[in-house]
């Protein structure tokens, strides 16, 4: 009797120290694994950079200097075409040069406004989630001074030229979506053509 | 007899061919409008649209100066006192909510935290008890309504835009009825006293909620107004998205603890 009792216990710590073992490191993998993703790296080197900026410069420098880290970290002309949709067909090549051309200067725009209204709030850069198609989500939240801290989730994609962003979903609305909606509608209000559309944003890229 | 009526069946499965390809092309006909990403459902376009103007024209005269006015000149703290009074004033509705959507310990900590902000909060105007620990929960009757429903979140039915209100859907504008029929103060007020009082007590809270409302979403509406193209469309866009959201972390919130609970019952069974 206590031989059984004895190996019994003796087994059951052997299963939970091979549980231990193998979650333990797993544990310290994701840990590490989280810190090294490229795709948080980059979310933590935009957020790193967008804050220098803010901090060191104003008014047109800033504004230019954000314009760059869009540029650099930022697949604008994916995500103009993604927000084109199905209409993307539809259009002629040269019509699709000066969409995207419209569309990231619109979206550059767009986001250096947003990124200029930070003040001093922390960004807590959390779990990376991979997906099958070579995309990774990083959870993050922006934690403010008043009030619940806003949950960020960005769309990281692995292009030729390394990890670049290509949504941004805030509270779980995403920009590009929301812009893929506003652009379908405007579309489909001018007789379904795509050249309203582009006219539209180059006028407003203008301004 | 054999060949003619097997070329009779093979000139029948032709024409079904046909129109099969038929029917494929009509169907596909709607696939024009298919934008990659379903479109949200907005059979009421036209009136919508109207209703949408007459609020943005309301909000430009009126709710939006007075927003401004109250954003910059009320101070900070009695701004938050006065959101988080609003809040406490939602907390039993949303304990009943979290309650039917069978989170129980969400309920509770909702119950709670009415309890602790109306007495040591003095009638809700400090939220004390998230200081305890005691988390928040953004529920609703339109919520309940999704979380149980079998579509997905992102389906509320037809869009609708209501007058002040805004956009809504026909799932969320069942739950504004709902909640207002059980909140157990308006429910109070009218049984006790008369329904003049009611509506006091219901104008004022609304009014007061639309003003700390609008301070709150102002960068975001703006933001949003200013880049883009069709302001109503994207405000479509963006507020089906949010409720979806919300929605699912209801559902995916049962889902990890159905999945903790099952691993806790695995433990006890040696």
């Amino acid at each position: 009797m206590p031989s059984f009792v004895h190996r019994r216990i003796m087994l059951r710590l052997a299963a939970g120290a091979a549980v231990m073992a193998v979650v333990m490191p797993g544990l310290a993998v994701g840990q590490a694994a989280a810190d090294q993703d490229p795709a948080a790296q980059l979310i933590q080197q935009t957020a790193a950079r967008v804050i220098e900026l803010i901090k060191t410069r104003t008014g047109e420098a800033r504004e230019a200097g954000i314009r760059q880290v869009l540029e650099s970290d930022f697949d604008l002309d994916y995500m103009g075409r993604s927000a084109l949709g199905v209409h993307w067909n539809q259009a002629t090549p040269e019509q699709r040069k000066r969409f995207l051309k419209a569309a990231a200067s619109a979206e550059a725009h767009a986001y250096a406004e947003r990124f200029g209204r930070y003040g001093g709030q922390t960004l807590t850069v959390g779990r990376v989630t991979k997906r099958s198609n070579g995309v990774s989500i990083v959870d993050s939240k922006l934690n403010q001074s008043d009030g619940e801290p806003i949950a960020i989730q960005w769309e990281v994609r692995n292009t030729g030229q390394g990890p670049r962003i290509v949504d941004v979903k805030i509270e779980g609305v995403s920009m590009v979506m929301t812009r893929r909606s506003d652009f379908n509608s405007y579309i489909q209000n001018h007789d379904g053509k795509v050249e309203p559309l582009i006219d539209e944003l180059e006028a407003r890229a203008k301004r | 007899m054999g060949k003619g009526s097997s070329k009779g069946k093979a000139a029948r499965v032709r024409r079904s061919a046909l129109a099969a390809v038929a029917a494929m092309a009509l169907a596909g006909g709607c696939a024009i409008r298919d934008t990659g990403s379903a479109e949200v459902w907005d059979p009421l376009e036209v009136p919508n649209r109207f209703i949408f103007s007459i609020n943005q024209a309301v909000d430009t005269i009126a709710i939006r100066p007075v927003s401004v006015l109250y954003r910059d000149w009320m101070p900070k703290p009695a701004q938050r006192s006065v959101h988080h009074a609003v809040e406490n004033l939602g907390e039993p509705v949303t304990a009943i909510n979290d309650a039917v959507q069978g989170n129980a310990h969400q309920a509770a900590t909702s119950m709670a935290r009415f309890l602790v902000n109306s007495t040591l909060g003095v009638a809700g105007l400090f939220d004390v008890a998230s200081s305890f620990g005691l988390k928040k929960s953004d529920n609703d009757a339109g919520q309940t309504i999704g979380y149980y429903a079998g579509v997905e979140p992102e389906n509320g039915g037809f869009y609708l835009v209501l007058p002040l209100i805004g956009p809504s859907n026909a799932r969320d504008a069942v739950g504004l009825v709902a909640d207002a029929a059980i909140d157990p103060f308006g429910l109070a007020i009218y049984n006790l006293s008369s329904s003049t009082a009611y509506w006091i007590y219901a104008g004022t809270r609304y009014g007061v909620t639309v003003l700390d409302t609008r301070v709150r979403t102002m960068t975001a509406l703006d933001d949003l107004q200013r880049n883009s193209l069709d302001y109503y469309a994207a405000l479509r866009s963006a507020y089906t998205q949010r409720r979806a959201e919300q929605i699912r972390q209801k559902k995916e919130k049962t889902d990890t603890r159905a999945e903790l609970e099952r691993r806790d019952n695995l433990a006890l069974v040696r």
